[in-house]
């Protein structure tokens, strides 16, 4: 990216500071606020744990910096209106991370459905299941250790919904437009007091049906949609290349597949700022993706 | 030579699970001593569930249980036994995996080996003296079952009864073993010696994961480590463990097989293919030269 430049880090890990330094970044720090306190930064990108991202949001709000905030917005409805409202009051922009909204193939559906060439959705079905925090090829297939934070539903706000639902009610949303109820069936197969897998069904103010399959259950991932249209169908999916595919891709110097939308991503954001536009998806959105799953919590199935 | 029994069972229920363990046990004539107090040490290495084939099923470990009861005492006390590791915690590896249920259903406590009393120990391997803390708990226990899976592993080939008691050691950060791990593993087996060793192969983990339904038994862990390899199509020879843990008087590589077909369990056993190994090797070599980096 020849439009913006990272220019520091601000990380408690020694690895992670580490890390930055091999790649070049000069000015590393132990404290976000010191690194918030430098005058020539414009934006920051804010990737922590949830329930850290109220303070650091409006810290760097104060500070002036334009925000790149991690989804889901906040572990708690008040705290994402919170980050909102003080963005909103001191012109800040802030846009939250849905990576989804930039796959090439999640925007040609998009694209599709307002063209008009699968008639009126139906039907929707979004599914976005992995093994979650519970992963494992971090590092070289070495078992990676779970931050302790993603046990503790305060931190986190929830479970596999609000970790990984957020993402495909944030896409059904950008497809369908508003959620007028919404209701939930969660599953603890883990037998923690966070659900492990939900499927939400919610109904669009446009009339048409998702069922969202979220799940931290799976070794595999399957992150995908299916539309069923009244004149076509069509489908989705957001993966990485077989792991030779990935190999010879890093060994000529490409992009792996499944970050490309991340850098597309990071590059909307900065041309926002350049062209002094406001992101998409901005804060109110993800707020009212929160609001959607605090009412799917709040409305569950039992059986 | 020493006895591995092998016994097919083909349903997930404590009854018919009972049954096998209870058969393994009669054709590697062994039975049940008088005991107070069990150590029952199943394979938790991550937060993989028993449907995975990585980790011990806990429907296992329960009719294990319910036969140590109804054979030797109802009150008998029983401990299941695991400790934390560089990327596993117990406190949350018993609730996911099922433990923390089967403790409460069974009457049986978890204990998490890294948070236990501990006493010293020293064990020469080869030339090299190690150093380790040993639970009391396993010291005192009449009777130790381990309870390991079979799988492969980059590091040792495999990983069944002799790597499974890598984890009764307390000290979590296991990862600085790895350099000289095939001597660290004979040395925790050579402190920390089990009575008894059943292995859960109901779900095993190969190429792929598949039901195997086996279950087998040994009071000798290298025969049973051999066993294992066999059925996974390695020459047990060929393990760098195996071949210390004979050395060092641990056991027989060398093997009876009583019971079910052996070759039928070997059939069907998911192995790697020899271009998988090679693609794992390639992905590990590109790690190790950095090339993952330019994911950035």
């Amino acid at each position: 990216m020849k439009s913006a430049r990272i220019i520091a880090v601000a990380d408690t890990s020694k690895k992670a500071l580490n890390y930055a330094k091999e790649l070049g970044i000069r000015r590393l720090f132990t404290d976000y606020h010191e690194l918030l306190k430098q005058p020539n930064i414009d934006a920051v990108i804010i990737s922590l744990p949830t329930h850290l991202h109220v303070n650091c949001a409006i810290s760097a709000i104060e500070e002036r910096k334009h925000i790149l905030l991690e989804k889901p917005i906040a572990a708690k409805l008040e705290e994402g209106e919170k980050i909102v409202s003080v963005a909103r009051k001191h012109d800040v922009k802030l846009m939250v991370g849905y990576p989804l909204r930039f796959s090439r193939k999640f925007i040609d559906i998009k694209r599709k459905i307002e063209s008009g060439v699968l008639g009126d959705i139906q039907v929707a079905h979004a599914i976005n299941i992995a093994a979650g925090p519970f992963t494992h090829q971090v590092e070289s297939n070495v078992p990676s250790a779970v931050p302790e934070w993603w046990f503790n539903k305060d931190m986190t706000g929830g479970g596999a919904l609000i970790d990984l639902g957020s993402h495909m009610i944030n896409l059904t949303r950008w497809y369908f437009g508003e959620v007028r109820r919404v209701k939930a069936y969660f599953g603890y197969r883990f037998n923690f007091d966070f659900e492990d897998h939900a499927i939400c069904i919610a109904q669009f103010e446009s009339g048409t049906i998702a069922v969202i399959n979220v799940g931290w259950f799976s070794q595999k991932t399957q992150v995908s949609i299916e539309l069923y249209g009244t004149v076509d169908h069509t489908f989705g999916t957001h993966k990485s290349h077989s792991k030779v595919i990935t190999a010879i891709q890093l060994i000529l110097g490409k992009n792996h597949a499944f970050f490309i939308p991340y850098l597309n991503e990071v590059a909307y954001f900065v041309g926002c700022i350049r062209n002094d536009c406001q992101p998409s998806p901005s804060g109110e959105d993800a707020l009212r993706d929160l609001k959607v799953i605090a009412e799917a919590y709040e409305n569950p199935i039992l059986f | 030579m020493s006895l591995v029994g092998l016994v097919e069972c083909k349903t997930r229920n404590v009854d018919s699970i009972k049954r096998a363990i209870g058969e393994a046990f009669r054709l590697i004539d062994y039975p049940l001593p008088k005991a107070e107090k069990i150590v029952i040490k199943p394979n938790m290495c991550y937060y993989w569930d028993w449907s995975t084939g990585q980790t011990t099923d806990p429907v296992f470990v329960a009719a294990l249980i319910s036969l140590f009861r109804e054979e030797i005492s109802p009150n008998v006390k029983i401990s299941i036994v695991e400790s934390d590791a560089s990327a596993m915690k117990c406190k949350y590896a018993f609730k996911y995996l099922g433990y923390e249920k089967l403790a409460k259903d069974c009457d049986v406590n978890l204990v998490n080996l890294s948070t236990v009393e501990t006493e010293k120990a020293t064990v020469k391997v080869m030339d090299e003296v190690f150093e380790f803390m040993v639970p009391k708990i396993i010291m005192d226990a009449d009777l130790c079952v381990n309870v390991p899976k079979m799988k492969y592993m980059s590091f040792t080939k495999i990983s069944a009864a002799l790597k499974n008691i890598y984890g009764c050691n307390p000290y979590p950060k296991k990862f600085e073993y790895h350099s000289k791990l095939d001597d660290v593993i004979v040395a925790l087996n050579k402190v920390m010696p089990f009575n008894l060793h059943v292995l859960d192969g109901l779900t095993v983990c190969g190429s792929k994961t598949l039901r195997l339904g086996l279950v087998m038994a040994s009071q000798d862990p290298v025969a049973l480590d051999a066993a294992a390899a066999t059925v996974m199509s390695i020459n047990p020879k060929s393990v760098a463990h195996l071949k210390l843990a004979e050395r060092e008087g641990l056991g027989k590589i060398k093997f009876t097989a009583k019971g079910a077909d052996f070759d039928y369990f070997r059939r069907r056993f998911p192995q790697k293919s020899l271009s998988e190994g090679a693609i794992a090797f390639g992905y590990r070599v590109a790690c190790k030269l950095g090339l993952d980096k330019r994911l950035i």
